[in-house]
């Protein structure tokens, strides 16, 4: 099977017409979109390249094995919790520590995008956006501004501010963390009033 | 200001795709592409934790291979398994089992009449 030609089919069809067929090859136009990402996330928590590649190789395996046993809804979520548990697994191993196994509920859902989209509808948000702003201690508002309001990429912020790039990520990370708190506590406020 | 605002907040559409990845780590994309990406991967957990994973990899022009390396091996195994998968079936094959029974009853069969057709 021709990956190209299968472009414009969702995962979730991919995978419909796995549970449908018991066809492997399914998968295996579904899995490639994911590889990058997944040698990705072996390398961040195992640190080697070799390691990595087979332990992507080993996700594989048990995507194909678990898939045929249940029915996945959110792939991509499903797929992102296998790989950091294999990985946690592997380190384990290694060290013989006992590292915390991750659920679905920790991984994004379909409910908290939805809150979150309540949130970027809500008329009173942008008034609250500019209030919390100015909450946001020096460093994070500098990042969040010239990321979000000015479309800066982390380079152009770790030049203009001398911050490490690592820094800028982390301001900006943390920066829009504490913007949502804030607002979904000052409208939590507003509510009760 | 106040849609650059919300874009805080939103969360919609943080898929990115591998090849734009590779450029973003490659280094070979705009600044303002740069930043799009940037902006996606706040909302992917996936992703980030992805690219900085492959942000230590050195050779950032061979990930590239090494991916295609992956897939070719993730194609190799699937056919293998599906082989296996249709030899298992071809025993499965119920008129597989009918020509075994047809079989059987033929030599009885044969059995009993060169049992009634020997004299005595």
């Amino acid at each position: 099977m021709n990956a190209d030609k299968y472009k414009h089919i969702s995962d979730q069809e991919l995978l419909g017409n796995f549970y449908a067929t018991h066809d492997a090859e399914w998968l295996g136009i579904l899995l490639p979109r994911y590889t990058l990402l997944l040698l990705g996330v072996c390398m961040k928590y195992l640190k080697n390249e070799e390691e990595a590649k087979d332990c992507v190789q080993q996700i594989f395996l048990k995507v194909i094995t678990e898939l045929r046993k249940y029915k996945v809804e959110y792939f991509k979520s499903w797929l992102y919790m296998v790989a950091k548990n294999h990985c946690l697994m592997k380190i384990r191993d290694r060290h013989g520590k006992i590292p915390v196994e991750l659920t679905e509920r920790n991984v994004l859902g379909a409910e908290e995008q939805a809150d979150k989209l309540s949130l970027v509808q809500n008329d009173q948000t942008i008034d609250l956006m500019n209030k919390a702003l100015e909450e946001l201690s020096p460093e994070q508002r500098q990042c969040v501004t010239l990321f979000y309001l000015q479309k800066k990429s982390y380079q152009e912020i770790s030049d203009e501010t001398r911050f490490t790039m690592m820094q800028v990520k982390s301001y900006i990370q943390n920066g829009k963390r504490n913007l949502k708190l804030m607002i979904e506590r000052k409208l939590k406020n507003g509510t009760r009033q | 200001m106040a849609e650059n605002l919300k874009d805080i907040l939103s969360h919609l559409s943080s898929e990115i795709d591998q090849e734009t990845l590779l450029l973003y780590l490659q280094d070979k994309l705009t600044a303002e592409k740069k930043h799009e990406v940037e902006k996606k991967l706040l909302d992917n957990e996936f992703a980030e934790d992805a690219v900085e994973g492959l942000q230590s990899i050195r050779d950032k022009q061979h990930i590239n291979y090494t991916v295609e390396m992956l897939n070719r091996d993730l194609k190799k195994k699937i056919a293998k398994k599906k082989e296996r998968m249709e030899k298992m079936r071809i025993k499965d094959q119920p008129w597989l089992y009918i020509s075994l029974i047809i079989l059987i009853l033929l030599i009885v069969i044969a059995y009993i009449v060169i049992r009634k057709s020997l004299p005595g």
